[in-house]
């Protein structure tokens, strides 16, 4: 009969824990935020393009990285709007994620992945 | 996600047998059907134990026996006296055990159980406790006579002692009293959300269509328009809703991919995000939206749709003769 007997007792969900969000302000959220997405092109051809990586970093030498890693061709995009994007051939959403937390380039809770 | 739910949902009526049981005993068919399905389902929760206990192997059969049914007349007695001897062994044992087996679970639930059914983790701990809190009684009627708890039912087993209360057992009472009063409290016993899968068609060879677009639109009560933006976004394609109330997209899209699109959806602009309860409005109030509660009152802002960064995939010669 200790308190994890008590289900409400026992955090399984902490309404009160830091979600990740609310410690740098609202703004600095959506910047902070990389979005890896996927396009579909023709066929079964796809795209992934990441979003929103610190320009402190140099894209280029990320991309060639990846492009190493995946075995896939990419390129840096500059969008006018959201900065330089990288663009990757195929659906490397699961890799490029992994692959962003694990260099540390951002927190992994700072990674949304969109698409199907 | 179907299947799943077709597992789940039968699973509520059971579990209040179960917390029947625990009061009465000796109903006869708490047991057998009921029981099996559980037992089935949890994946073997009271054989857990069995292989972690160290205590003397004649007690692992008592233990199966508290889960299962309790018709066993004859063999009850025979329980009680075994316990007798095991008892404070028996109760870290057991205490311990259900640390141990809940583990595991929490995390053996895939991202739909997280998401909508965390009830399925919080059942299998209530099952567990019942265990345990038998076997407490147990150990606190030590010195009174057996028979006496032959005929007490299940939380009041101080009724015919004249002895102080423990702690653990006046606040396993309360906190059976307040699960009786109002089942819907708790959030392992809640009404369940069950969603319609998406039918998904394919439309030629280079477009989709969501058919029951609309219906699950209002299953979710949300505004089409508000569903479609956010689809549309993360497929980052585009699409429309055509006469017949099914959604066109653009793209090659199966059930499965679009389920888990609308999974998403449900997920940031569905469930409060704080009681994780459905029963939610939307609200647009200065330019954001604002995902109202209806069962616990909370309101908080939620992340506007945006498609963001799109890449050229059509034809850029098409694009750049629009734009001169």
């Amino acid at each position: 009969m200790t308190t994890d007997s008590i289900q409400n007792l026992k955090g399984g969900y902490d309404p009160f824990a830091d979600t990740g969000e609310d410690e740098v302000g609202n703004n600095k959220v959506q910047e902070g935020l990389i979005h890896i997405r996927i396009q579909q092109r023709n066929g079964r051809k796809t795209l992934t393009t990441v979003q929103g990586i610190n320009p402190k970093y140099d894209l280029k030498r990320i991309v060639k990285a990846c492009k190493r890693e995946f075995a896939c061709n990419g390129t840096v995009v500059d969008h006018a709007e959201y900065g330089e994007c990288i663009q990757l051939q195929g659906d490397q959403r699961d890799q490029i994620k992994k692959f962003i937390a694990d260099v540390g380039l951002a927190r992994p809770e700072l990674i949304k992945v969109h698409g199907f | 996600m179907k299947d799943k739910h077709c597992r789940m949902v039968p699973f509520d009526p059971n579990m209040k047998k179960k917390k029947k049981k625990k009061k009465m005993p000796f109903d006869p068919d708490a047991g057998t059907a009921v029981d099996g399905e559980v037992e089935a389902a949890t994946d073997g929760a009271p054989s857990t134990p069995v292989t972690v206990t160290s205590t003397p192997q004649e007690e692992v059969p008592d233990k199966i026996e508290d889960d299962m049914s309790l018709e066993f007349g004859g063999l009850k007695k025979k329980k009680k006296s075994k316990k007798k001897i095991l008892d404070l062994d028996d109760l870290g044992e057991s205490v311990s055990n259900t640390d141990n087996t809940e583990t595991p679970k929490n995390d053996g639930g895939d991202d739909f159980s997280d998401d909508f059914s965390l009830d399925f983790p919080a059942r299998k701990k209530k099952k567990n406790r019942s265990v345990v809190f038998d076997q407490q009684d147990d150990d606190d009627e030590g010195g009174s006579s057996s028979k006496l708890k032959e005929d007490i039912v299940g939380d009041k087993t101080w009724s015919g002692t004249d002895r102080d209360y423990t702690y653990d057992e006046l606040l396993l009472r309360v906190f059976d009293i307040m699960r009786e009063k109002n089942p819907e409290m708790i959030s392992g016993e809640k009404k369940k959300f069950v969603m319609r899968p998406p039918q998904v068609l394919r439309v030629g060879t280079r477009k989709s269509s969501f058919a029951n677009f609309t219906d699950i639109c209002r299953l979710l009560h949300r505004q089409p328009k508000h569903v479609l933006a956010f689809l549309l976004a993360e497929l980052g394609t585009s699409g429309s809703v055509d006469g017949n109330n099914q959604l066109i997209i653009r793209g090659k899209y199966n059930q499965k991919q679009i389920e888990n699109v609308l999974r998403r959806y449900i997920k940031e602009y569905v469930t409060c995000h704080t009681c994780r309860s459905p029963d939610t409005l939307l609200q647009k109030d200065t330019r954001l939206y604002f995902l109202q509660c209806e069962t616990c009152g909370s309101r908080c802002s939620v992340a506007s749709i945006k498609s963001g960064f799109q890449a050229v995939t059509g034809k850029r010669a098409a694009i750049r003769a629009k734009t001169t």
